[in-house]
């Protein structure tokens, strides 16, 4: 019953008419209706409908407008809502099956049209003798994208669709089809499906000069700031920022850590431009957090406070407007563009036949190899001289290692065995995350205080710093979770596993024969 | 998922008519909704113009041979389906008996069920028997038309009885007027002292009318071929009534 088509597409001289007067003499239906209509569907920038299995289509005709979700693979119908218009968040949706199946999978990213299609649609039911509807059939007839029929299967009438679908297939000559009109339109506007992804794929030749390959990592980088910037100025959702950010500090790292590919001054000029950017961007990000974080924020508070730290989230909201029109007034700054330019135009020009340095004459696996290398060895020293008495600035430098050591990884991951430097990246990322953690919970702690300073100039209730101290306090008692939990995630990073993968994939060869 | 039988001692009470009308009603709200036509005429299967027939019959099903997913049957209205009666239904006060824990039997039977739907009906035959003891063990909400005639007072009551004797404590029954016609004195004045003696009968009745004996020809609930008016209404309210009685 599974391999049952239930999707196909009518060839493109068959007009709607046309394959029902040809289904008239085959069976017996009705048209229930016929309407003009338009099909917008809609998915988050990275895509997340659409790679978990779904499509949300918003689907409006003269009398009737609703959105629905749809397993992409079996055209299924998993929620319908009747509504006008499609929310930009989630948490936007009024409560019901629509928004408790978007909101894990979008979280925080805002639904955006991918395409608008217009077309016409016809109801029709298949009827047994007794008039009882047995099959329903969507016949869908888009503007220069041809037309599809689907046919709904009805619980009990298995047999009814299958001798439709072979009815169909056999009879009428129509082929199934699985993919999705939307990939049609996506064609025929130049796109395709998942074309963005926040993760960060290069594919290197290992044999590819340094400095070359440097250069196709920084132009995949480049590839990330510049799409995300348009979004990041609108303030479509938080995302477009952190992507962006990210792309821009593992510019910075990669300038930092795959050392001496460029001439001097390129690295410096950079190095500064990409620094400035990190910096501007800062402060609307840390602002994004704290509302990301809200609503946590607001659970750890006992239930008598927790109506109280509202004004917080007011005076974050007003202070991210700010931090966001500055940052905008940045990004559209004549000079920024200027030097993104510059740095493109950069990454273009061909290489002189020689590297500047040794280093930029390597094979880039082997200066990857030295690299990651040194910078592991570098961690492994750093994070073993910490004790229980370390100072928290020993903890933040141990994490600012591991993140070049991450972006190390992650920039020649196509060079090692997938699946070992995949584990190995895992690895890392859970020893991160305790890291992150206990510096997270210090910076948000000491903002907290500062906030309450310059609430106080708002005439804020006396509560509300009452649940801001509760929150301090808890706040606290993570970051001592993160600190105490530090040796156990060490550990867990450390072991002989993982110690003998990070050899055997990154250290000289003559070093191996040594131990 | 909430279990609502309409049911009644008596026959020709409008059961069906309740039973698929508000099934229709909640299935347009959204609520995944299923009928269970237990009555071995058949009437809902008829008006759904599905075939009152299951494989196997009352014996595998009470017997579990058969899981109830397997033998339901979409109805032409979305969200809603139909698990359709069968002749044999005319044994399943027998078969019931011949199990153990037979008052038990729907219950379980009706179990894997509970992620499906939102709402199950069960149109109930009128009497007052074992399989009436199984349906009052599985349903949350006996809901019991009255006609408003002195007969129903005593029927009223006598259901009543067997409710508090047989400790139904899980079990709300919610009686209401059905086929009530206005026109009548002996209706309306039979209407006022049963609601004064009876407090948890509903507001809302639903009236005799020409409409909703219609359904027989058309074979669909009453909102599938009538817009608006006097019946499609008192259903309407009756519904609402009953879904703030659950809430």
């Amino acid at each position: 019953m599974t391999a049952l088509p239930l999707h196909f597409e009518l060839p493109e001289h068959m007009a709607a008419e046309k394959f029902l007067s040809k289904l008239g003499k085959k069976i017996d239906f009705q048209i229930a209706s016929e309407q003009y209509a338009t099909k917008t569907f809609y998915d988050s920038f990275d895509w997340r409908l659409y790679s978990a299995g779904i499509l949300c289509e918003l689907n409006q005709s003269k009398s009737a407008s609703h959105i629905s979700l749809i397993d992409r693979n079996t055209g299924k119908c998993l929620a319908l809502e009747n509504q006008q218009e499609v929310p930009s968040f989630s948490n936007q949706f009024q409560d019901g099956r629509l928004k408790t199946q978007l909101d894990p999978i979008l979280e925080m990213r805002a639904l955006l049209p991918l395409c608008q299609l217009p077309y016409q649609i016809f109801h029709i039911n298949v009827l047994n003798k007794d008039q009882k509807t047995t099959v329903r059939i969507k016949l869908e007839a888009y503007e220069n994208l041809g037309s599809r029929i689907s046919l709904q299967p009805l619980k009990g009438y298995e047999k009814a669709v299958a001798r439709v679908s072979q009815l169909l297939e056999k009879s009428l000559a129509l082929v199934p089809t699985q993919s999705s009109i939307l990939n049609s339109a996506l064609k025929l506007q130049g796109r395709k499906a998942q074309d963005y992804s926040s993760k960060l794929v290069i594919k290197l030749d290992p044999e590819l000069r340094a400095d070359r390959a440097s250069k196709v990592i920084y132009r995949a980088l480049l590839k990330s700031i510049k799409i995300n910037e348009a979004g990041t100025i609108a303030d479509i959702d938080t995302e477009f920022l952190h992507d962006y950010r990210v792309a821009i500090r593992r510019t910075r790292a990669g300038l930092s850590q795959i050392k001496n590919v460029f001439p001097d001054s390129i690295v410096t000029q950079y190095a500064s431009f990409f620094a400035w950017l990190g910096q501007i961007t800062s402060a609307t990000r840390d602002l994004d957090v704290y509302l990301l974080n809200y609503q946590q924020y607001k659970a750890a508070l006992p239930k008598s406070l927790q109506e109280d730290i509202t004004p917080l989230y007011t005076f974050l909201k007003q202070k991210q407007k700010q931090a966001q029109t500055e940052l905008a007034t940045h990004l559209k700054n004549p000079n920024y563009i200027k030097q993104l330019l510059a740095w493109e135009q950069f990454l273009k020009e061909p290489l002189p036949e020689k590297g500047c340095s040794n280093a930029a004459n390597l094979t880039i696996k082997e200066l990857a190899d030295q690299r990651i290398w040194k910078v592991y060895k570098r961690l492994i020293k750093e994070a073993n001289e910490i004790t229980e008495d370390s100072p928290a600035e020993s903890l933040h430098d141990l994490r600012k290692t591991c993140k070049k050591l991450r972006y190390l990884m992650e920039f020649f991951q196509s060079l090692y065995p997938a699946d070992e430097i995949k584990a190995l990246i895992k690895a890392l990322k859970g020893f991160q995350s305790v890291l992150g953690d206990f510096q997270d919970y210090e910076v948000q702690e000491n903002s907290l205080k500062k906030f309450s300073a310059e609430m106080m100039a708002n005439k804020v209730e006396s509560n509300t710093f009452l649940a801001m101290g509760v929150l301090v306090q808890y706040l606290d008692s993570m970051r001592n979770a993160a600190r105490h939990d530090f040796a156990k995630q060490y550990k867990l990073f450390k072991q002989e596993e993982n110690r003998i993968v990070f050899k055997s994939l990154f250290a000289p060869q003559i070093e191996v024969k040594k131990s | 998922m909430k279990v609502i039988a309409a049911y009644s001692i008596k026959g020709g009470v409008g059961k069906t008519s309740t039973a698929v009308n508000l099934a229709y009603l909640a299935a347009q709200s959204g609520y995944r909704t299923l009928v269970w036509d237990l009555d071995p005429q058949g009437a809902s299967s008829y008006y759904f113009r599905v075939k009152p027939k299951i494989k196997g019959g009352s014996k595998e099903l009470i017997a579990g041979e058969r899981e109830l997913d397997g033998l339901i049957k979409a109805t032409d209205f979305e969200n809603l389906d139909l698990l359709p009666a069968d002749f044999s239904f005319r044994n399943l006060d027998l078969v019931l008996d011949t199990r153990k824990k037979p008052t038990q039997r729907l219950k379980k039977l009706l179990q894997p069920l509970s992620d499906s739907y939102d709402f199950i009906f069960l149109d109930c035959p009128p009497n007052i028997s074992l399989l009436s003891e199984a349906i009052f063990e599985t349903s949350d909400i006996l809901l019991s038309p009255i006609i408003p005639t002195t007969l129903s007072l005593r029927t009223l009551e006598q259901l009543k009885t067997f409710i508090k004797e047989n400790k139904l404590k899980d079990l709300k029954l919610i009686p209401f007027f059905s086929m009530a016609d206005r026109r009548k004195k002996m209706h309306r004045e039979i209407m006022e002292t049963l609601s004064e003696k009876h407090p948890d009968i509903l507001q809302t009745a639903i009236p005799y009318a020409s409409d909703i004996e219609r359904m027989g020809l058309e074979r669909m609930p009453l909102g599938g071929y009538t817009n608006k008016s006097r019946s499609t209404e008192a259903y309407q309210a009756l519904w609402q009534e009953i879904l703030a009685t659950i809430n």
